[in-house]
């Protein structure tokens, strides 16, 4: 082998594996990134579903809402993974949110948010990509009768 | 370097680069195969993911015939085929949404309160296999869904 000729196996091999891992990394990290969005998405559906199915217009009822979302049987990164940080909130007109609403008879709509679904990144890391990736769904639904509406 | 040198030198690098090429080829293959594994395996998990979620959603707002326990059964299949075929009434012939995913792997369970009246309702799937060409993956009770059933509840009605 001609000296301008040593390295050369090295570099392509380098750029090689580089392509190797991105092309791994899409579809290994971006699959498993789309599978959560999508778990993502049918929890908040069930949740703000159930949500708007406890309220009844009483303090109590909003309470039941909350109480009933914390314990959804759903899990995500392909049914391991608790939800953890779900947000539940209550709206009049569907403009202004609120946590633990004043007027509860005046609530007549549900928003759920799974803000927290952290999927780490594990091939596309090593070809340049972030370390991982978060992956939040927002739900809303009206009660009464209970329907999604977002 | 005397012709005969050069050549023994030329296949000598021949030599190299046949153990090279079958040695980057395994490594090349195996990353294409896992690849080629893993992203089915996953594009056909999100399907399942999907087709449930519209099951589920589809269950809770169905109405809840519960005249005998033929009716209920009925109303559990329509729901099944909700989820395989995206349809609660196929036509003959209908494509499931994965492939070889059946009516029979999908499990339907109602929740209910004290007088037989549904609260909600649970979706997922049972012992799905997913050829992947180099490895099979089977999913049971994943993926699953509970929604709440907000459909009417009608005790005394038949499934048409």
């Amino acid at each position: 082998m001609k000296a301008k000729q040593r390295g050369f196996v090295l570099i392509a091999m380098s750029v090689t594996m580089l392509l190797l891992l991105a092309v791994i990394g899409l579809a290994f990290d971006l699959g498993r990134v789309y599978i959560a969005r999508n778990e993502a998405q049918v929890f908040t559906d069930a949740a703000a579903m159930t949500a708007a199915s406890k309220m009844d217009g009483t303090a109590a009822g909003i309470a039941r809402a909350d109480e009933a979302v914390a314990h959804l049987p759903m899990r995500w990164n392909l049914g391991t993974r608790e939800f953890k940080g779900v947000i539940v909130e209550f709206s009049a007109t569907g403009e202004k949110w609120e946590r633990d609403p004043k007027d509860a008879s005046a609530m007549t709509m549900a928003r759920v948010t799974a803000p927290a679904n952290q999927v780490e990144i594990t091939f596309l890391r090593a070809a340049g990509g972030p370390d991982s990736m978060t992956v939040p769904a927002r739900s809303t639904a009206a009660s009464n009768p209970v329907r999604l509406v977002q | 370097m005397s012709r005969f040198r050069m050549a023994r030198a030329a296949s000598r690098e021949r030599g190299h680069a046949m153990l090279e090429l079958a040695v980057s080829s395994a490594v090349m293959i195996s990353c294409l195969a896992g690849t080629f594994q893993f992203g089915y395996t996953f594009y056909v998990y999100n399907q399942l993911v999907t087709a449930v979620g519209n099951g589920g959603r589809y269950a809770a707002q169905r109405t809840y015939r519960a005249s005998s326990a033929r009716d209920i059964e009925k109303g559990a299949q329509a729901i099944r085929n909700m989820v395989v075929y995206g349809d609660a009434q196929p036509a003959p012939g209908a494509q499931p949404i994965a492939a070889n995913l059946t009516p029979e792997q999908v499990d339907v369970h109602w929740v209910t309160d004290g007088k037989n009246a549904p609260s909600a309702v649970d979706v997922s799937i049972r012992e799905y296999k997913v050829d992947a060409v180099f490895k099979t993956f089977t999913f049971s009770g994943r993926p699953g869904v509970e929604f709440p059933f907000v459909g009417r509840y009608a005790p005394s009605e038949r499934e048409p």
